[in-house]
């Protein structure tokens, strides 16, 4: 029977390990058995699928009908205006934001925040038909709307790629916040103005980066991140 | 809303199933596991035979949950099953009330090993184990033994008596309630989450014989001594991990009433008790663990102090403004009010059911018993052993990376004198 040189408790004849310690099991007399069954299955339980089409199909049916009933309702009530496409947009916005990720098991994260700033886009792209206002929405809505889609995709890609410490996720949201409303102020300083000229901005970045340079130095100094792990139980 | 109590129709839950019920989510699990070794490899057909002669002897085992609009309740389940499964390495998987035909009861097999598996709500240990034993004596006859209805066996010719279907906590909840003072936040022994699903098992074997005559020479009983063991080593892991402050480090033990109250439910009918050592205030030897756990024990089990905190328990499920919020409000509520009063508090969980004591004709196709305790609702290990004849089965299970917790306690018993052999399902 073998034991484990390290908690000296006797293990399984199939045990290539001790389960307690990890440390392997080396007898060049007695090798472990690789015939006899486990002492456990070694078949994993399989999930069984939450019937995610169905709560699609649910989703759907409710959020078409209320944009049926509005468009309907729009026919009689104040007919001139498209004030249903508020409803409907926000319908169709959700539907993007919901539906998707329920059918395409595992859908892509690039994928995923595409659809959903498309959907965001198609809403405000639908005020902006019902308010004349093609020229804002170009002009400022879509940049800001797709500068804010950037900024989360790589927040996304980088919290999600590379394995991160509290510490560290905190300092990059932080500091993409104060990246992306410098950018919102650019891009309305470019649509009002024509030139740029930053201000609250600015503030705002200079807070974040205020914020962010102290987590810095603890994640930088080994005995300050430890100290920070054990206080704050990271 | 008095349920008929017939069995014939719906029932509503006892007091712990109301919190199971309501707690039941895919990142916790209120289901246990008994299994029992035999001495040959498991007879599928019969043990499927087994199963559906004794599932209507236990009517309170053949129900499935239904949600009404302002509690769960129990509904007999006429639905085909429950069927004996392939056993799988990653047990006690959560419950879900609409799946599986809605069977609360689960039966695995693998080798030599009967496993079964029971949702919380439906029965303690007390009432799964006689219901094991029922199955596991049945079994044994379809395979040509001569079992005798002794030692617990029920007669599963015999109809279901009342005493067995009964709400204990509604019978014996007289007089003034209490509901336990404000528990402090205790240590909380977590570690690295394993991903979805999984959940390891490690169990360690050794002998009743050498763990009394250990327990013996300290003067205390086996499940004080075992418990000791876990507190101690707890408290040195945390006072390995140097926090700024020590936070007391306490254990949730199950006391079965039954001993206390006489009473046959085969339904819930536990209370936990909360022994509890501050470390803040100062370095604890073994030896004073093991003297405060054993006085603690002994301090808190009296059966007046246990009738007013199961009364305390039904008042509260009884209160007229609780009945009235929709289960959908009361869900969450009750999910919170667990993890600050039955989470927060608590280091981790140790359950002995004690000896598992069958006819002696039945004694020889049995090698052991098992017990594993569900995933909890954070990556920390639950403790749970049974005996059966020498052999103590002491299993840590949890979805915890980590092995810290269960190596040092085997250790320490290695450590003590106490010969340990030690399976699990991990992998790396």
């Amino acid at each position: 029977m073998p034991y484990c040189v390290h908690c000296g408790v006797e293990l399984d004849a199939t045990a290539t390990f001790c389960p307690l310690c990890q440390t392997p099991v080396l007898d060049p007399v007695q090798p472990p058995d690789t015939t006899s069954p486990k002492p456990f299955p070694t078949q994993r339980g399989e999930v069984a699928p939450v019937s995610k089409q169905e709560l699609a199909l649910l989703l759907s049916a409710m959020l078409i009908c209320v944009a049926a009933c509005c468009g309907l309702l729009n026919l009689f009530l104040k007919p001139g205006r498209g004030w249903s496409l508020y409803v409907i947009g926000a319908a169709a916005m959700l539907w993007l934001w919901l539906v998707p990720p329920l059918l395409a098991r595992g859908m892509h994260l690039l994928l995923r925040l595409l659809v959903d700033v498309a959907a965001v886009g198609l809403y405000v792209y639908l005020i902006s038909m019902d308010l004349n206002g093609q020229a804002w929405f170009w002009g400022l809505a879509a940049p800001v709307i797709f500068w804010g889609g950037a900024v989360l995709l790589l927040l996304g890609l980088v919290l999600r790629v590379y394995r991160r410490s509290v510490i560290t996720s905190l300092t990059i949201l932080i500091g993409s916040l104060g990246v992306f409303l410098f950018g919102v102020e650019y891009l309305i300083d470019q649509w009002l103005y024509r030139a740029w000229n930053p201000s609250w901005s600015l503030v705002v970045l200079t807070i974040c980066v205020g914020l962010v340079i102290p987590l810095i130095i603890v994640r930088r100094i080994p005995s300050l991140r430890e100290e920070a792990h054990k206080r704050f139980h990271l | 809303m008095p349920g008929r109590e017939g069995m014939s129709e719906w029932y509503r839950l006892d007091n712990a199933g109301v919190l199971y019920s309501a707690l039941q989510k895919e990142t916790y699990s209120a289901i246990y596991r008994f299994s029992a070794v035999m001495d040959r490899p498991v007879d599928r057909q019969a043990l499927q035979r087994a199963v559906d002669q004794t599932m209507p002897r236990f009517p309170t085992f053949r129900v499935r949950i239904k949600r009404g609009a302002f509690w769960y309740y129990f509904e007999p389940n006429d639905a085909p099953g429950p069927y004996v499964k392939e056993d799988i390495s990653n047990p006690c998987q959560p419950v879900r009330f609409q799946e599986d035909n809605g069977w609360l009861v689960r039966f695995y097999c693998y080798e030599h090993r009967i496993s079964v598996e029971v949702f919380h709500a439906v029965s303690d240990g007390g009432g799964a184990l006689v219901f094991f034993k029922t199955l596991l004596a049945v079994y044994l006859r379809e395979l040509g033994h001569r079992i005798p209805n002794t030692c617990g066996v029920l007669d599963i010719t015999a109809p279901p008596r009342p005493e067995e279907l009964e709400d204990a906590y509604g019978k014996y909840a007289q007089g003034k309630g209490w509901r336990g003072g404000r528990r402090g936040r205790a240590y909380q022994n977590t570690g690295t989450p394993e991903p979805f699903y999984t959940l390891n098992v490690t169990m360690g074997f050794c002998s009743v014989l050498q763990l009394k005559q250990k327990a013996k020479s300290y003067g205390v009983s086996i499940t004080e001594y075992l418990a000791a063991v876990l507190m101690k080593v707890i408290l040195d892991k945390q006072h390995r991990e140097a926090p700024g402050r020590e936070l007391p480090v306490a254990l949730a033990i199950p006391i079965n009433l039954r001993a206390w109250f006489p009473s046959e439910s085969l339904r819930n009918f536990i209370l936990t008790t909360r022994p509890v050592i501050d470390p803040s205030l100062g370095e604890y030897s073994f030896e004073e663990v093991l003297s405060q756990v054993h006085h603690m024990l002994r301090l808190n089990l009296s059966r007046q102090r246990m009738r007013a905190e199961l009364t305390g328990n039904v008042r509260f499920t009884q209160n007229h403004l609780l009945q009235i919020v929709p289960i959908a409000l009361k869900n969450p509520v009750m999910a919170l009010g667990y993890r600050l009063a039955g989470v927060r508090p608590y280091s981790g969980t140790y359950t002995n059911p004690g000896a598992f004591l069958v006819p002696p004709e039945m004694e020889p196709h049995i090698r052991r018993m098992e017990v594993i305790l569900g995933q909890a609702t954070n990556p920390r290990v639950h403790c749970a052993s049974i005996s059966y004849g020498d052999v103590m089965e002491i299993t840590f299970a949890g979805t915890q990376k980590e092995t810290d917790t269960e190596r040092e306690f085997f250790r320490f018993l290695i450590r003590d004198g106490i010969a340990v052999k030690v399976e699990s399902n991990r992998t790396e």
